[in-house]
């Protein structure tokens, strides 16, 4: 067993490039095997974020803007990027430390809406946005607007995503701006929204700041919103 | 109903279903975040006079409020031990607003969980919670069974299997999502509109078709693609195009007259069932209604 030597030998863009094919075959294991191997080799983790796993998942996107990959691609994407986070997180604290070398674009409070079960959506928007160097708090599913707001409070967010696939739901995303109003704290975060039945339109009568179309767009959308804040 | 009988009437007519049913709720004054099923057993005069107004405005069928009224979705919203009481209300409503003569359809929608990969939900569990709701809905009076809003051709062929073991006398029709991408029409899932179509149709559903997602003018372009030759006839119902709000109220914009217009042309290109999802009020079936040239009730 000379994993050792294989893997020195194998040079860092040769690892970043099957990081990158792991997350467009949406291969978990191979993503999984592929972050153990970075760590062995002492390679830079947020490199391999950037250049690997981040690189596959941004192609995915495009795949499927462009209408060659589906959902399922999608979501095994994401799953294998994960998988691979999730191992190089073993050693959370010291990427923590590199953490702060790596350029931080915001903190992002992601979720869907009450009396909404949808949240396929909501995930690919989260795994795309942590790729890029977002620091993300999803809170998952059927979440109550004051859930939002607090945790948006408490990690000092910049940004607030909400996700509402019901027609009956998504004037849940104007509550919570007229709620951030009333409590004086709509100038402090940023809000996009996003989900089947949302529209630019939509966004920008509700008062939102951005309206992500896909995961892609929210991504783009995201960046826009911290440059010019 | 019988199967036969259906397909009878769609041989001399263009049938006409109603328009969406949780826009309408919500503009009778449902709260964000209640489960538009409920009203059956709680404000059913509300639930009543929707489908009324559909009627009023020329339909020939009243889909039944039960759209979320799957065993999955009313798990997720606490009302398990009400699903065969929510289910039987909302036939018994639609049926007192259509009186003998005019149809009711039992609505099934999505379970809400995907099957992988993209989620972890059980096909048997699947099947089984359309086979119950099916069951339900044909026991209590429904003429035929309508699943509609599948994204997942996998999903629907289950969802078609189940109904024909929960309502096997019952014809079923099926419809599914498809979204405009660079390279035609696809399902989330990558389905094509045509394979579907036929897919559904080889495995038994008496209509097949399209509904919610697009609008009008988009739907239009992919309806003939669902035609089949000879095989079951094709449903088509698209939104009202893209939804505004103004104050604390979804609105939809598209004016029922472009609407009737763009359904129309699908008819003409072979659709035979058709109506509004998300957005279309009895407005937009009465736009229709003229459109098809129905004389005036």
């Amino acid at each position: 067993l000379d994993f050792t030597k294989r893997n020195t030998l194998m040079q860092l863009d040769e690892l970043w490039a099957a990081q990158k094919s792991a997350v467009l075959k949406g291969d978990k294991k191979s993503a999984a095997d592929l972050a153990a191997k970075a760590l062995e080799m002492d390679a830079d983790l947020l490199e391999c974020i950037e250049r690997g796993f981040g690189a596959g998942i941004r192609e995915v996107g495009d795949l499927w803007e462009a209408g060659d990959y589906f959902l399922p691609e999608l979501v095994q994407g994401a799953e294998a990027m994960k998988a691979g986070m999730a191992v190089m997180a073993v050693i959370q604290p010291a990427l923590k430390a590199r953490q702060q070398d790596r350029k931080l674009e915001g903190t992002v409070v992601i979720g869907t809406l009450a009396g909404d079960i949808h949240d396929i959506g909501k995930t690919l928007v989260a795994t795309f946005l942590e790729a890029n160097g977002f620091k993300v708090f999803d809170l998952g599913k059927d979440v109550p607007i004051e859930k939002f707001i607090d945790t948006a409070e408490r990690e000092s967010a910049d940004l607030l995503c909400l996700s509402a696939l019901l027609t009956t739901t998504m004037t849940g995303q104007a509550r919570l701006i007229e709620t951030l109003q009333e409590k004086g704290l709509r100038d402090r975060f940023a809000v996009m929204i996003g989900g089947a039945p949302v529209s630019a339109d939509y966004a920008a009568k509700i008062g939102a700041d951005a309206y992500g179309a896909n995961a892609v767009d929210a991504l783009n959308e995201a960046l826009r919103l911290m440059e010019r804040s | 109903m019988t199967r036969q009988g259906l397909l009878d009437l769609l041989k001399t007519r263009v049938v006409l279903l109603d328009g969406g049913m949780g826009t309408a709720l919500m503009k009778a004054g449902l709260q964000p975040g209640t489960p538009g099923e409920l009203w059956n057993l709680e404000n059913p005069d509300a639930v009543r006079g929707v489908h009324a107004a559909y009627f009023e405005a020329g339909s020939d069928v009243a889909q039944t409020n039960t759209f979320g009224g799957n065993p999955e979705r009313l798990k997720s919203y606490g009302l398990s031990d009400r699903f065969e009481e929510i289910n039987a209300a909302a036939v018994r409503l639609a049926r007192e607003a259509a009186g003998p003569d005019r149809l009711v359809a039992g609505n099934i929608g999505p379970s809400g969980k995907f099957l992988p990969p993209v989620g972890d939900a059980v096909p048997e569990a699947l099947e089984e919670g359309y086979a119950a709701q099916a069951e339900v809905l044909a026991r209590s009076g429904a003429d035929y069974i309508a699943v509609e809003t599948m994204m997942d051709l996998k999903e629907a062929l289950l969802a078609l299997l189940g109904v024909r073991r929960g309502a096997p006398d019952r014809p079923v029709s099926m419809c599914m999502v498809f979204e405009k991408k660079k390279r035609g029409f696809f399902s989330p899932m990558g389905d094509k509109p045509g394979d579907a179509a036929r897919a559904l149709a080889d495995e038994g559903a008496d209509l097949v078709g399209a509904n919610c997602s697009m609008g009008s003018a988009q739907m239009r372009e992919m309806a003939a693609s669902m035609v089949l030759e000879g095989g079951a006839p094709a449903v088509m119902k698209p939104n009202a195009g893209l939804p505004e709000t103004v104050g604390a109220q979804t609105v939809y914009r598209q004016a029922p007259e472009d609407f009737a217009a763009d359904v129309l042309a699908m008819t003409e290109a072979g659709a035979r069932v058709v109506g509004g999802c998300c957005g279309t009020d009895e407005r937009f079936i009465a736009a229709l209604h003229r459109a098809l040239g129905r004389p005036t009730s």
